[in-house]
């Protein structure tokens, strides 16, 4: 067997993560805005206003506390997602970039690769950002909140090789529609708002195969400090699919601009 | 090694289709080359396979010694391609442009600022480093993609039909800025077009494809008196009257309304012009489209 990651050149992608800081950094004002207005309503919707609602406690923790991870980790991943759909195929079909940067020494893996590393930074800027806000919500309580960058870390690193992956293989922008309906309709089986186990036997299963739970599960863990064993291969799940994810992704970019 | 660029049998198959079919042909250092052909007839999939884009399905590329299956880096970093269409970044000004591309060849970053204001100076756009992209004139965005491509100071520039779209004033612009770039750094020059005065103005030597094959090349003079005598006449508006036939003094072609004699000797195209009258007509050197148009007439596909 043989790994698409193996091409990888660190210092070129690093080249082209620059090039999206470098435009990031431009734009930081509304690129940071935006992630930070949208969790403030989140909490104000689903903590006040749904959690007036809810007056039984979930494993010990009130709804706000139990919901904050799911708000944190709802807006970074979807930062990460969109920026590897709507964000990748602009740079490749529109804009034509990769066309530009496969015309230097950058190869394919390095090129997806880089791309990949500014998804997954984007969704660590936005988890610094909106931390203090969970913090302030009153939904983090232990001391390893600062622990919740690393199961988002790699939650952004599998959904964003899942949506570039995806992106190579889409011609058509509309096409983005399934994959969003999808992807916001697996967010609601995955914990980000109520425990998985109050789903039906079936959907359990399903939202247990998703790896996004496993990385909310995580985040909240971090955010409360009740780690359990489950935590444990939860972690070795998410390690694997995002290496399998990555490979994949890498792949279908190669194959997509080198024919 | 005295090519720059040697290519042996070249095949590329996209499925059942044969873009490139078996095509071998070499490119000395320093000349400037060009790739003829119709839309679809294998340029651009040739100039991708040299760019490395292209993976061959079959055959043997060198470019400057390297062998295109095994050391793509090498050939990546002494290549600078031109493409077709537009691809400067448009989140980016006009200056950055070149400075972010040149990470991409790990140039040190002392000398990519140098580097940047220098060709900023040749393609006569220090004034506008500022500006955004989209700001610019297509003139103005080619010559910047073109300083984006000599940034790295490369052996082979790959240009994939540099003019196409572009006004008359500024197709002269960007051949006089080739030509002094293949002076100047004794730069291998290799373009793919199908206008035929541009091949003709620029090329020490062409190649002419049809259907992924080499239908022609060598020296565009030779070409031409080897294809077409050196005279023709072209006559417009005339399909009401009878085509002279070819004998041993003219070949005459039928070529839409019009009528085209091509002669060694110019007094033999002169004597065929009291058959028409006052229809328009034209008596000059032979180009390289005729060589074109007669190649594909005689071509059996």
């Amino acid at each position: 067997m043989h790994f698409a990651l193996s091409k990888v050149d660190l210092i070129d992608a690093f080249a082209v993560w620059r090039r999206n800081s470098r435009v990031y950094l431009r734009l930081w004002k509304t690129e940071l805005i935006a992630p930070v207005i949208e969790p403030i309503f989140t909490f104000f919707a689903f903590g006040f206003g749904v959690g007036a609602l809810v007056t039984s406690k979930i494993n010990g923790l009130s709804y706000l506390s139990f919901v904050g991870a799911g708000v944190l980790a709802f807006t970074v991943l979807m930062r990460a997602v969109f920026e590897m759909t709507y964000g990748a195929y602009f740079r490749m079909v529109y804009q034509s970039t990769y066309d530009a940067i496969l015309a230097t020494p950058v190869n394919a893996e390095s090129l997806a690769f880089g791309e990949i590393l500014w998804a997954v930074t984007k969704g660590i800027i936005d988890t610094l950002f909106i931390l203090p806000l969970v913090i302030i919500f009153g939904s983090a309580t232990s001391a390893f909140t600062p622990l919740a960058i690393l199961p988002l870390t790699f939650g952004c690193l599998f959904l964003g090789s899942l949506a570039l992956g995806l992106t190579a293989h889409i011609f058509e922008i509309d096409h983005f529609n399934i994959f969003f309906a999808l992807f916001f309709s697996t967010i609601f089986l995955c914990g980000a708002w109520f425990p998985v186990e109050l789903l039906p036997g079936w959907l359990q299963i399903i939202a247990y195969i998703l790896p996004t739970t496993a990385v909310i599960d995580l985040t909240r863990a971090c955010l409360n400090g009740n780690f359990a064993f489950r935590h444990i291969y939860e972690t070795v799940y998410l390690l694997v699919v995002s290496f399998v994810l990555l490979n994949w992704a890498l792949r279908s970019i190669r194959k997509r601009m080198v024919v | 090694m005295n090519f720059a660029i040697e290519a042996k049998n070249l095949l590329k198959n996209f499925g059942d289709f044969r873009a490139v079919d078996g095509i071998s042909f070499n490119v000395r250092r320093g000349e400037t080359f060009a790739i003829l052909g119709e839309n679809g007839a294998g340029k651009s999939t040739t100039m991708r396979m040299i760019a490395c884009r292209s993976p061959l399905s079959d055959g043997e590329l060198f470019v400057e010694g390297f062998n295109i299956k095994k050391d793509e880096r090498e050939i990546r970093s002494i290549i600078g391609i031109v493409p077709q269409e537009n691809n400067l970044d448009p989140d980016l000004n006009v200056r950055e442009n070149l400075l972010v591309y040149s990470r991409y060849f790990r140039l040190e970053q002392e000398f990519a600022i140098r580097r940047t204001e220098e060709l900023l100076d040749f393609i006569r756009l220090a004034k506008k480093a500022d500006a955004k992209v989209d700001a610019l004139s297509g003139g103005m965005k080619r010559r910047l993609i073109i300083a984006r491509a000599l940034l790295h100071k490369p052996k082979i520039l790959l240009l994939d039909e540099p003019t196409t779209g572009l006004d008359p004033n500024v197709r002269q612009e960007i051949w006089e800025k080739l030509e002094e770039l293949r002076r100047a750094e004794n730069l291998t020059i290799v373009l793919s077009t199908h206008y035929m005065d541009e091949a003709e103005k620029l090329c020490q030597r062409l190649l002419v494809m049809a259907h992924g094959k080499i239908i022609a090349d060598g020296i565009p003079r030779d070409l031409i008196y080897e294809k077409v005598k050196r005279y023709a006449l072209e006559v417009r508006e005339a399909d009401a009257l009878p085509l002279q036939k070819t004998n041993a003094n003219f070949i005459a072609v039928k070529r839409g309304t019009a009528h085209l004699y091509f002669a060694e000797n110019a007094d033999q195209l002169t004597l065929l012009m009291q058959n028409y009258g006052s229809r328009p007509m034209l008596l000059r050197p032979s180009n390289l489209e005729d060589v074109f148009l007669r190649l594909l007439d005689t071509q059996v596909f």
